[in-house]
């Protein structure tokens, strides 16, 4: 019984030891944890942010540089009376707010800023290369999204200026639903644009191209049922003036289309 | 080395012998020619004119009037820069004192007429004579609307038809009127609109109006409104904005002649009623357009006149000089699309025909509507120069 007493103690001595937490170890435990997160991400950030404050700077400076750079420019210009000697060859006239002088003040102190931009950029691309190891999708990121303002931009210039096309047109035509085959001409290029814009961000996959899919499908046949319905009359003018001009002895003619005989626009 | 001469001696003296007038004619049907070269002997002597037109139309010539070929000629409306440079060319190469251009059709022309033009610039001093044509009412709306009135506000010369398709030009114009079809042709742009009117006074030459009596009008290929329109009026815009420096100066308005009395009315009360349906229809859709272009005043304007009953339909003559006058800046700033711009003037266009067509109707004669819309425009001038100088200030 002695011995048995004497075994079990020792079994439990020789049992490795289990951690006990007390609450106090476990708050440092957290503390070191948050410590480190918050160390990783100061790392990243003094790592990026020489390269963010390079493109500011550079930015900032090459803006201000551009602004002098023009106003020298619009000054030297005028001096030289360069609008005249322009005129005088060229026989153009220029509005004031597009003047060759102002054309080149404007391009110069743009091709600053956009010299700045590529300067920037730089920067914080070599300080990205160089001043970390961490993984970050910012640039990549950045470009893409540059590349989709572009074409978003780009595509809302298209879409009204084929709205527009399409509006003046229709309404010179006396098409009675000038405005919304307008608007589906519009929506049709802003479905396009967002579709591709999308597609550029990689945001979306497989549910953008079958949204767009759906919705481009949806604006065709919409568009297609109003100018059918709307055009019966159209159509029916159109082949009675063709029946009219083929001498068919049955045609009456019709008091609409005769009118437009009598003038003569030039 | 001597070298022979292909040319017969007597045929190259003659050609090069020096004459009074060069007759350039347009393409025409054989038919038309013959009836043209009738005409111009009963106007001119042989010896003094030579005419110059096409080769199939030389050979078919039968009267005893010299006909030489030309390489070039316009075969429709209207010419074309190779018309003028031909011209020029002609004349030269003949020595002439004029030259007279006559277009598509103007075997319509009498020898009266013809004479009139060619003796206007051999006999007096008058380096550019336009005819004035005889036309029925119901004719020529863009040329009464747009291309007289601006035409005579801005240069200040009597020329009812700017875009004549007949005309006398003395060598100096002739030659003016080749280098500016030589700066056209070397642009590439060889269907381009000359508009020797404006020419002629921005080269400091005379203009003179000469009386054509009645002429049968050759219709553009493409009789569509809106193509004519923006070729016609976009053309003209075009010249004015490169001539501003002269039409900006202060010039004494031409005296004009009196309209002549007792003409038809230019059109039914269906066209009217058609355009301002048209018109109406525009309003309805084009506000956005328009607000572009023009002033708070004028649209509030056309506002009121979109519920106006087809019948009482007019458009005020202030207005419309204001309208062309806007649309003109608005060119000149491309504030919207060129395209865009002569499209949305066509139903503002037809608006003012319907309004001319119930003026007409109610019994003023359509040369006398016409002569107010033109003393509109030479009223409103001062409009056109404040906002071509600054076109920031949207005067209303």
């Amino acid at each position: 019984m002695q011995n048995l007493a004497a075994s079990l103690l020792q079994t439990i001595q020789n049992a490795p030891v289990l951690p006990v937490y007390s609450s106090g170890s476990m708050w440092q435990h957290m503390t070191d944890a948050l410590h480190q997160s918050f160390y990783r991400v100061l790392t990243l950030l003094i790592a990026v942010l020489p390269g963010i404050l390079a493109f500011f700077v550079a930015l900032l400076v090459f803006t201000l540089s551009g602004v002098a750079v023009s106003w020298a420019l619009r000054r030297c210009l005028t001096w030289l009376k360069f609008d005249l000697r322009l005129a005088s060859k060229g026989g153009s006239d220029w509005t004031p707010s597009s003047s060759p002088t102002e054309i080149v003040a404007r391009l110069s102190f743009w091709a600053c800023v956009l010299l700045g931009l590529i300067i920037g950029v730089s920067a914080f691309d070599t300080s990205y290369a160089t001043g970390t190891t961490l993984p970050i999708a910012l640039l990549p990121y950045l470009t893409h999204a540059v590349g989709a303002g572009l074409l978003l931009i780009a595509g809302i210039l298209i879409a009204r200026f084929l709205a527009r096309s399409v509006l003046i047109s229709a309404v010179n035509a006396q098409l009675q639903y000038a405005r919304i085959l307008s608007l589906g001409v519009k929506w049709l290029v802003l479905v396009l644009t967002a579709a591709m814009v999308l597609d550029h961000l990689q945001v979306g996959g497989n549910i953008v191209e079958l949204a767009f899919g759906i919705l481009f499908g949806g604006i065709v046949l919409t568009l297609a049922l109003a100018v059918g319905l709307g055009s019966r009359d159209l159509v029916s003018r159109s082949l009675e003036s063709r029946v009219e001009h083929t001498g068919d002895p049955a045609h009456v003619p019709d008091i609409r289309s005769t009118p437009r005989k009598t003038i003569r626009h030039f | 080395m001597a070298t022979a001469n292909p040319i017969p001696e007597a045929t190259s003296t003659a050609e090069h012998a020096a004459t009074d007038l060069v007759v350039l004619a347009a393409a025409m049907q054989p038919e038309e020619f013959e009836g043209l070269m009738t005409h111009l002997s009963e106007a001119f002597s042989a010896e003094s004119v030579i005419v110059a037109t096409r080769e199939e139309l030389a050979a078919h010539a039968t009267t005893a009037m010299r006909v030489v070929p030309v390489s070039r000629s316009s075969t429709a409306w209207p010419m074309r820069p190779a018309d003028f440079i031909n011209a020029f060319e002609a004349g030269h190469e003949h020595e002439a004192k004029a030259v007279l251009m006559l277009g598509p059709g103007a075997d319509s022309l009498s020898p009266l007429a013809l004479r009139s033009l060619a003796s206007a610039v051999l006999h007096t001093a008058i380096d550019l004579a336009m005819p004035h044509y005889s036309i029925p009412p119901n004719t020529g709306f863009i040329n009464s609307a747009i291309l007289y009135p601006l035409t005579r506000t801005l240069f200040a010369v009597r020329a009812r038809f700017p875009l004549a398709l007949d005309m006398c030009l003395s060598m100096r114009m002739a030659e003016r009127m080749a280098t500016a079809a030589h700066r056209f042709n070397d642009r590439g742009q060889n269907e381009a609109l000359l508009w020797p009117v404006n020419e002629a006074i921005a080269g400091g030459c005379s203009v003179d109006e000469i009386d054509a009596g009645l002429r049968a009008m050759p219709q553009p290929a493409d009789v569509d409104i809106s193509s004519i329109l923006a070729l016609v009026t976009g053309s003209l815009f075009g010249d004015i904005e490169s001539k501003a420096a002269v039409w900006q100066r202060p010039r004494r308005p031409p005296i004009m002649r009196q309209p002549v009395p007792g003409a038809s009315p230019a059109g039914s009360a269906a066209d009217a009623a058609q355009m301002v349906e048209a018109f109406r229809l525009a309003y309805a859709n084009l506000q956005e357009i328009w607000s572009l272009i023009l002033p708070p005043h004028s649209l509030l304007l056309l506002k009121r006149f979109s519920v106006v009953d087809a019948s009482a339909f007019r458009m005020p003559e202030n207005l419309w000089a204001r309208i062309v006058y806007d649309f003109l800046i608005a060119y000149r700033l491309r504030t919207i699309n060129r395209g865009h711009l002569m499209g949305a003037l066509i139903p503002l266009y037809l608006a003012w025909v319907a309004g001319h067509i119930n003026a007409t109707a109610s019994g003023i004669t359509p040369e006398r509507h016409i002569e107010t819309v033109a003393a509109a425009f030479e009223a409103d001038k001062p409009y056109l120069v404040a906002r071509w100088r600054w076109p920031d200030r949207f005067n209303s």
